[in-house]
């Protein structure tokens, strides 16, 4: 009998089973004094994991997945829907996207020149793999992770430490362990000190088992349970009862859902997860067990697909400026696009291990994502193309310190370009506030002076043009860029001005700040 | 669905035309308002409408019509407010008080609003079913229960596009702390958030001069331009717009408002040395300077427990601040042409709950308006005694919203067109509450 099905059915003795022994087990980790910042993993919790990840199905029969199989399955849809996918992308911008993407950083003017000239037919996966394996890959992904995370938590800095997070984050990404890992480290930790790395994605929910049902099912399974902890949700089918039986694994102890009418009145709820799993009510599990069966029904039981498609979608979503569906406000109910190839993608990645790394080399050596931009004028255009996208508040300030060098305004323009990641990039707008820092802001517009002034000892206009787009673009000027500005240096006449002006007009484009 | 790529280009040119179109109008002030409204097609029955009302467009954003939405965040009590129930079962420990507007008493905690009744309206029986906060506050912002995809403008923002002046040196909309957007509406209409009020918005100085900057705008509009040839056109032309409007704001002799050093000690104190009420003094300044729409956030009214500290803590910075805003507007002769509306985005629950507070409440809350041609000293509609149903003449969401409209003069049939071409009525349910301008 396939093995698979025995961890289904039974995944919810398992979860038991497994606390019962761990808790045989001595749990040493656990009493040591003064730990150091991410002490080992309770024994408890190790076990828990070690077991739990034999219940997944075998991977031999998905393992041949790959690039070319994503964009068999998307070309098919475009045949569907008689869509001519978009034309590929050229070097000079796919270098540029690749970086932003990867490393949230540009490439050096020196790297844009080498990639191009370089005749390497493999050139672009090279690029992939190399940028996959810099720190400046592992810190990108996790600021983003940091700012889904916590972008919406209104627990303030005294008791949650947001950067010990994001390092921590860092580590998992860089030594590409498994989501399901970094998933399960997460939900499983105490949340209670905010000097443990790994507990501050509980302490952002303040110490409500309500607010870490919901961020738990959101940010890990893409689904929006919040309005249904006060009543039914509107338009999906998750009902009251399913939040508050949900909340009930986070709670130290009972769990009691307050009447919707009477706040007098409460019900005591028995743990319950929202694809219906639960534990042996003679467990009668308590505070980390709970959170430990947590790990189970949301990771290791292979029915719960949310989960590896949540990260898939959130990744595809990020690389092509639109998800499958809205990155985390899903529910069984809502609209996804071309589910039969996101929930196969989603499969695949965790017959890989959950293995972020994987992950991107597959999507990002796809033809699919090596296209060109143009924004979707609808949803069934999607992925045909890719939808420019505007930089995450932290990319724009490394990219501002990276060409025009130390602004001492880094945190200032990463606040006032940031924006939550789990918002469309379609609904994200500007600010006016955006556009006066780059325009006015006297610490940017002093380096702006210093790099015009380096520049200008460049002999040739011709050179200095081109020098300032590979800088501050990424990119060589094209014949009207070059043309444009050979009109305004005779314009304006002093060459130095002109060139202070070449590189503020830049730092003002919106192509500076925009991924495509 | 098969489409040929022929029809995806027709559609493709007709977004085009209207970005082109939107950018003309809001950014440049190039295209006039009613070319406009006759180009989308949209504009036919709102022409219908202000010619008979003997309007033109033009002269609608003259009018100085303006509007200051005093939000209190988190949903503040009516037991508490505006329809206390002093020695009922569900009235709590919270007192009633007289006054100026016979008949009217008011909660304790605010003494001061209440000598200024006879200016004011409580309208006693709004009623929604929106309990969560955040769907409940884009509803009381837009008119509408979140639903779809589609993004409804706030009110806010549907002012800014039919009051303001498109080419207008501030911004149309203001708001001290974050709020609802402008959602289909598009970044012209967006709010221009301040966080401190009272000073300068930071990085407003040039480092450059007025020849110079103007020179590096033109090049920069062409770069954009160039972007948009690149398959960016909708992120290129609202960087575009941004910069426009930015450069406007730079400019402008008009930013002073923002700046609170020329108002007297006095003026100051009266509205409580405090980013609430100095927001407030900063609305009253930027309605002087034509700004149409100024939000000023107040939260902590999400009391679900012990709100009998809460509220007068909170009301004891609320009460004097909107008594004073509404004094100064009506001694400066602008209280008959500037909408004051005091609300939150739901009620709380009748009954105090066992840490002495109380939870989520839209079924029957209340909210107050002054200013822009309501009649003061009356209270709309009634609730029942326990205060858990709307007794008599119950206002929801969409007649509120028509009664903004008809006190800013708003035609709540004009259509404002989504970028998909879309035509959406500014409120297309619910009646205006009549009763308050007669």
């Amino acid at each position: 009998m396939d093995r698979r099905k025995i961890g289904i059915r039974h995944i919810e003795w398992l979860a038991v089973f497994v606390l019962i022994v761990a808790r045989s087990l001595s749990v040493a980790a656990q009493d040591k004094k003064d730990a150091p910042r991410d002490t080992e993993l309770p024994a408890k919790k190790k076990q828990a994991l070690t077991a739990l990840r034999r219940e997944l199905p075998p991977k031999s029969q998905y393992f041949s997945y790959g690039s070319s199989d994503l964009d068999a399955m998307l070309n098919v849809e475009f045949r569907k829907l008689g869509r001519t996918p978009g034309e590929p992308v050229s070097d000079a911008v796919f270098v540029r996207r690749v970086y932003l993407d990867l490393t949230g950083k540009l490439p050096s003017p020196t790297a844009v020149r080498e990639f191009v000239a370089d005749d390497d037919v493999k050139k672009r996966s090279k690029l992939i793999d190399r940028l996959l394996d810099s720190d400046d890959y592992a810190r990108n992904w996790a600021r983003y992770w940091r700012d889904v995370m916590l972008y919406n938590s209104t627990v303030g800095p005294k008791k949650i430490d947001g950067k010990a997070l994001e390092d921590w984050l860092a580590d998992q990404f860089k030594k590409d362990r498994g989501w399901d890992t970094i998933a399960a480290e997460l939900v499983m930790a105490d949340g209670k000190k905010m000097e443990e790395r790994r507990d501050n994605f509980l302490l952002a929910q303040d110490g409500s088992a309500t607010l870490m049902a919901s961020e738990t099912a959101r940010v890990f399974m893409g689904i929006n349970i919040q309005c249904a902890e006060c009543h039914d949700h509107p338009f999906d089918q998750w009902k009251r009862e399913q939040f508050h039986q949900m909340a009930a694994f986070f709670a130290k102890d009972k769990y009691h859902m307050p009447d919707a009418h009477d706040p007098a009145k409460k019900t005591e709820m028995k743990p319950k997860f929202l694809t219906g799993q639960a534990p042996n009510a003679k467990a009668n599990l308590k505070g980390d067990d709970k959170r430990i069966a947590v790990a189970a029904y949301l990771i290791y039981d292979p029915k719960n697909y949310w989960f590896p498609r949540s990260y898939v979608n959130r990744v595809w979503n990020e690389l092509f400026g639109d998800g499958f569906y809205k990155v985390d406000s899903l529910g069984p109910d809502g609209e996804v696009l071309y589910p039969a190839m996101v929930n196969r993608l989603a499969v695949a990645f965790r017959a890989m291990d959950f293995k972020p790394k994987w992950l991107f080399r597959t999507i990002m050596n796809s033809q699919s994502y090596q296209r060109e931009t143009q924004t979707p004028a609808s949803a069934s255009d999607r992925f045909a193309t890719l939808r420019p996208t505007r930089l995450r508040g932290t990319q724009v300030a490394d990219i501002v310190e990276q060409t025009l060098g130390d602004v001492k305004a880094h945190d200032r323009i990463a606040r006032e370009f940031s924006f939550d990641p789990s918002i469309p990039q379609e609904d994200i707008d500007g600010s006016i506030q955006q556009a006066l820092l780059l325009m006015n802001n006297p610490q940017v517009q002093q380096r702006v002076s210093k790099v015009a002034g380096e520049l200008a000892k460049i002999k040739s206009d011709d050179e200095l043009v081109q020098q300032a787009y590979l800088r501050m673009l990424a990119r060589e000027p094209t014949d009207a860029d070059r043309g444009r500005a050979k009109a305004y240096f005779k314009k304006v006449g002093q060459r130095g001005e002109a060139a202070e002006d070449l590189i503020w007009m830049l730092v003002n484009s919106a192509e500076f700040t925009t991924k495509r | 669905m098969m489409r040929s790529n022929c029809s995806v280009e027709a559609e493709e040119k007709t977004m085009n035309n209207q970005i082109l179109l939107q950018l003309g109008m809001t950014h440049d002030g190039l295209v006039d308002r009613r070319r406009f409204l006759q180009v989308t097609g949209a504009g036919l029955a709102a022409a219908g409408w202000l010619n008979a009302v003997g309007l033109s467009a033009d002269d609608l954003k003259k009018r100085n019509a303006a509007c200051i939405l005093v939000w209190l965040g988190g949903g503040p009590s009516q037991f508490e407010t505006w329809d206390p129930k002093p020695g009922t079962d569900n009235g709590g420990k919270t007192k009633a008080i007289a006054t100026a507007a016979p008949g009217i008493k008011v909660a304790e905690h605010w003494p001061k609003m209440a000598e200024l009744m006879k200016d004011c309206a409580i309208i006693r029986s709004m009623t929604s079913k929106e309990g969560n906060h955040e769907r409940a506050t884009y509803q009381l912002h837009t008119g509408r229960a979140p639903s779809g995809a589609l993004k409804y403008p706030s009110i806010g923002s549907v002012v800014a596009q039919e009051l303001g002046e498109p080419a207008a040196e501030l911004p149309n909309f203001v708001s001290v702390g974050e709020t609802v957007g402008p959602g289909f509406l598009g970044i012209h209409a967006a709010p221009f958030v301040v966080n401190s009020p009272g000073e300068l918005p930071a990085n407003i100085a040039m480092t450059v001069s007025k020849e110079r900057m103007a020179r590096r705008l033109a090049l920069l509009k062409d770069q954009n331009a160039e972007l948009s040839q690149a398959g960016a056109g909708e992120i290129a032309a609202s960087q575009q717009g941004l910069y426009d409007q930015a450069a406007r704001m730079v400019l402008s002799p008009k930013l002073k408002s923002f700046d609170l050093k020329n108002e007297s000690d006095k003026n100051r104190d009266a509205y409580g040395r405090n980013s609430f009420g100095q927001g407030l003094l900063m609305a009253r300044r930027l309605v002087e300077s034509g700004v149409p729409f100024i939000e000023v956030r107040k939260g902590g009214w999400d009391n679900h427990g012990d709100i009998f500290k809460a509220v007068p803590q909170n009301a004891g910075q609320v009460d004097p601040a909107l008594a004073q805003l509404i004094r100064d507007l009506k001694s400066r002769g602008l209280l008959e042409t500037t909408l004051v509306i005091c609300m939150g985005e739901f009620g709380r629950t009748p009954k105090v709950n066992n840490k002495a507070g109380r939870d989520h409440y839209p079924k029957a809350f209340s909210a107050l308006v002054a200013g822009s041609g309501i009649k003061g000293g009356r209270a709309i509609g009634k609730t029942n005694d326990n205060g858990t149903e709307v007794a008599d003449r119950p206002v929801s969401v969409p007649d509120l919203f028509q009664t903004f409209c008809k006190a800013l003069k708003l035609n709540p049939a004009t259509e404002m067109v989504t970028p998909q071409g879309r035509p959406i009525k500014i409120v297309d349910e619910g009646k205006p509450v009549n009763e308050l301008f007669a």
